[in-house]
């Protein structure tokens, strides 16, 4: 009976867990191969640590890579800081809450190149930007602010589309802690902070720890904001990877620069999550 | 399991002619007999990755005079490029004649993956370019699209006598007015022809050592005399995102002059997306030319139809056409050119691609030396 018990376990799991281990498990295994010289689209297949070793000790990989990161934390970290004092806020419904709901979590509904391309409107040249600063005489001319070498932009628009996300889950894991909990603390003495850090913040660490990990994974493989509003000085991985691909025809050093952005994914969100739960967790203590 | 089973499929498509040479009966037939077989399989399918809504317009000529509907599908140049490639072992592919820029012939072996030698089938085949921009077609892949790179510029900001035309010229300009000059290295080739010609002549290299594809450690450090260049004159330059937002932010008026590529300029121009004022010149320190290939994949579905399609899109008329509606260089001697955005005289300073690997390295080598050191 026991094996007729794993069967129906297993029947029950193989619609979720099939669709993950055979379609996204066969393309991790096809990008891994490739990386190692196998699946050519053209020429023999062979084992070869070359591709590796070529892209690990380019210069453009380390940027890309470093960039990458710094994108990722910089979104996921930023849109929490951004989203929880709109949660607690909103925690509460008031006349007009629904609607400023609404409004904030509006670009969830925006595709990422229709705002990347909004954005660059804005910022452009003769853009509005730039014609309202010249209006109000703060320049004589207009300011080359389009594909700006500190990635502002990216990150402004990591930002203003990733926060809703985070407020989205935030909202929730905020609306379900009781007033009872939050007026004990206030009549232990906490002020305002202090009920942040020693009860919302340990609280709601989950749902935290869920929009940075979810956050940090897209903002890491950025393909679209990157090639329309980047940085023409450095590459994110994404880019990177259609670079060597389309430019060079190198899908072995595409698969390898692909490999590694999925390791920096997982890697990369999961000791975001695990720093930003110790942090707050340990709320009491600071 | 998996190798063996493209062991075999590879066993049973060569035994059955799928290869190179499975349509070489066709090759031996005289142009009537393939004609009419063309008009017989009665379609076409032209895999091209740009322009295709105006293609299909051009290609109704081709269907009013042959019978024989042309199919062109959406699809990138990589995109269909792979699927060339990834198809290669079927029997019979979906594509019947692949457009590619002339450096791709590099990534395949056409004597076995492309319907040919074509120069003693097609009749249009002694006008026809097999060679174009340092590459070698071997009479499988033909020339239907010339272009031209070179330096597309506002004549509001600048006069006709003032274009930098060398090296120092370029030095005098950059200092002159820092940030009026936008190429892109990555998505498009008019700026790896500027910083490459660019290089070519601060190295004082010869045309013929130059296009040679070799690479060696001596000759990529020989190299760098170049990158201190662009280094050292970084504030002149600007990088743009492609080759389609340098000629927008011109038309904008942010820059003065910005590398591009004479036919996207034209055919912009022509959709007034770009403003008809931006002029083009060719340096004369010279800028690459080249052109898009053609060919017939050896497992086409409809080999004689694709054999009729590219005669007839290499004719002096559709060729016409092409410079009138896109203002490609045409690629046929009697071919009317009177749409290009340059004169003819200011072709002498056209130059070509340097062979791969060294074409590709040069890039690479661009991208770690300059782009991310600026």
């Amino acid at each position: 009976m026991r094996w007729r018990r794993t069967l129906l376990i297993l029947a029950l799991l193989t619609p979720g867990l099939g669709v993950i281990l055979l379609m996204i498990g066969s393309v991790f295994y096809v990008a891994v191969m490739q990386s190692f010289g196998y699946y050519n689209l053209v020429g023999e297949d062979s084992f070869s640590l070359e591709h590796w070793e070529k892209v690990l000790g380019s210069k453009q990989f380390s940027r890309s890579l470093s960039y990458s990161a710094y994108i990722a934390v910089v979104a996921a970290i930023g849109s929490v800081i951004l989203a929880y004092p709109i949660a607690i806020w909103l925690r509460r419904p008031f006349r007009g809450s629904l609607a400023i709901s609404a409004v904030l979590k509006a670009p969830l509904f925006v595709p990422g190149l229709v705002a990347s391309f909004l954005f660059l409107n804005v910022i452009a040249f003769h853009g509005v930007v730039n014609q309202f600063l010249m209006w109000i005489g703060i320049t004589d001319e207009p300011i080359r602010m389009q594909n700006d070498r500190g990635a502002w932009g990216v990150v402004f628009l990591q930002l203003w589309k990733n926060m809703p996300f985070a407020l989205l889950l935030l909202t929730g894991a905020v609306q379900s802690i009781s007033d009872e909990v939050l007026d004990a603390a206030r009549d232990l003495g906490a002020g305002s902070f202090a009920r942040f850090r020693k009860v919302i913040a340990p609280l709601t660490v989950q749902a935290m720890q869920a929009a940075l990990i979810i956050i940090f994974i897209g903002a890491a493989g950025d393909f679209a904001f990157q090639v329309t509003a980047g940085p023409t000085n450095v590459q994110s991985m994404a880019q990177y990877m259609v670079f060597l691909k389309d430019s060079f025809g190198r899908w072995n050093q595409a698969a390898v620069v692909g490999v590694s952005l999925m390791i920096l994914a997982l890697f990369g969100s999961l000791i975001l999550a695990f720093i930003s739960s110790v942090v707050l967790k340990s709320g009491n203590k600071w | 399991m998996f190798r063996t089973l493209i062991a075999t499929v590879a066993t049973v498509a060569t035994a059955s002619g799928a290869f190179a040479g499975g349509h070489s009966e066709l090759l031996s037939k005289s142009w009537d007999e393939i004609v009419a077989q063309a008009k017989e399989e009665g379609q076409v399918s032209w895999f091209v990755w740009y322009f295709q809504p105006r293609y299909r317009e051009i290609a109704k000529a081709f269907t009013e005079e042959y019978g024989i509907e042309v199919v062109i599908p959406e699809g990138t140049h990589e995109g269909n490029i792979e699927k060339f490639l990834a198809e290669r072992n079927r029997d019979a592919g979906d594509i019947d004649v692949l457009a590619m820029g002339t450096d791709r012939i590099d990534l395949f072996d056409p004597t076995e993956m492309a319907l040919g030698p074509l120069t003693d089938v097609l009749p249009e085949a002694p006008n026809m370019r097999t060679e174009l921009g340092g590459h070698d077609g071997l009479g499988y892949a033909f020339g239907y699209w010339g272009n031209q790179t070179g330096i597309a510029y506002d004549p509001n900001k600048i006069a006709d006598a003032d274009l930098p035309q060398t090296i120092e010229d370029f030095e005098a300009f950059f200092a002159a007015n820092p940030g009026a000059f936008g190429f892109n290295y990555e998505n498009g080739g008019s700026g790896p022809s500027f910083f490459q010609n660019v290089t070519r002549n601060i190295i004082n290299a010869e045309m013929d050592d130059w296009l040679s594809g070799e690479v060696t450690e001596d000759r990529m450090a020989s190299l760098k005399p170049a990158w201190d260049w662009f280094l050292d004159h970084t504030d002149g330059y600007v990088i743009t995102a492609s080759n389609t937002d340098s000629l927008q932010r011109i038309s904008g008026g942010e820059f003065t002059m910005v590398a591009a590529w004479e036919d996207h300029l034209y055919g912009l121009q022509v959709k007034g997306e770009i403003d008809d004022r931006i002029k083009y010149y060719i340096p004369e320190f010279g800028m690459n030319g080249g052109g898009n290939y053609n060919i017939v994949p050896a497992n086409a579905p409809n080999p004689a139809a694709a054999l009729v399609f590219l005669n007839w899109v290499s004719s002096a008329e559709t060729q016409t056409a092409f410079n009138q509606v896109f203002g490609a260089a045409p690629m046929h001697p009697n071919a009317d050119d009177s749409k290009a955005l340059v004169p003819n005289e200011m072709r002498q300073y056209s130059t070509i691609w340097p062979g791969n690997p060294f074409n590709t390295e040069i890039r690479q080598a661009f991208v770690e030396n300059v782009v991310l050191e600026r």
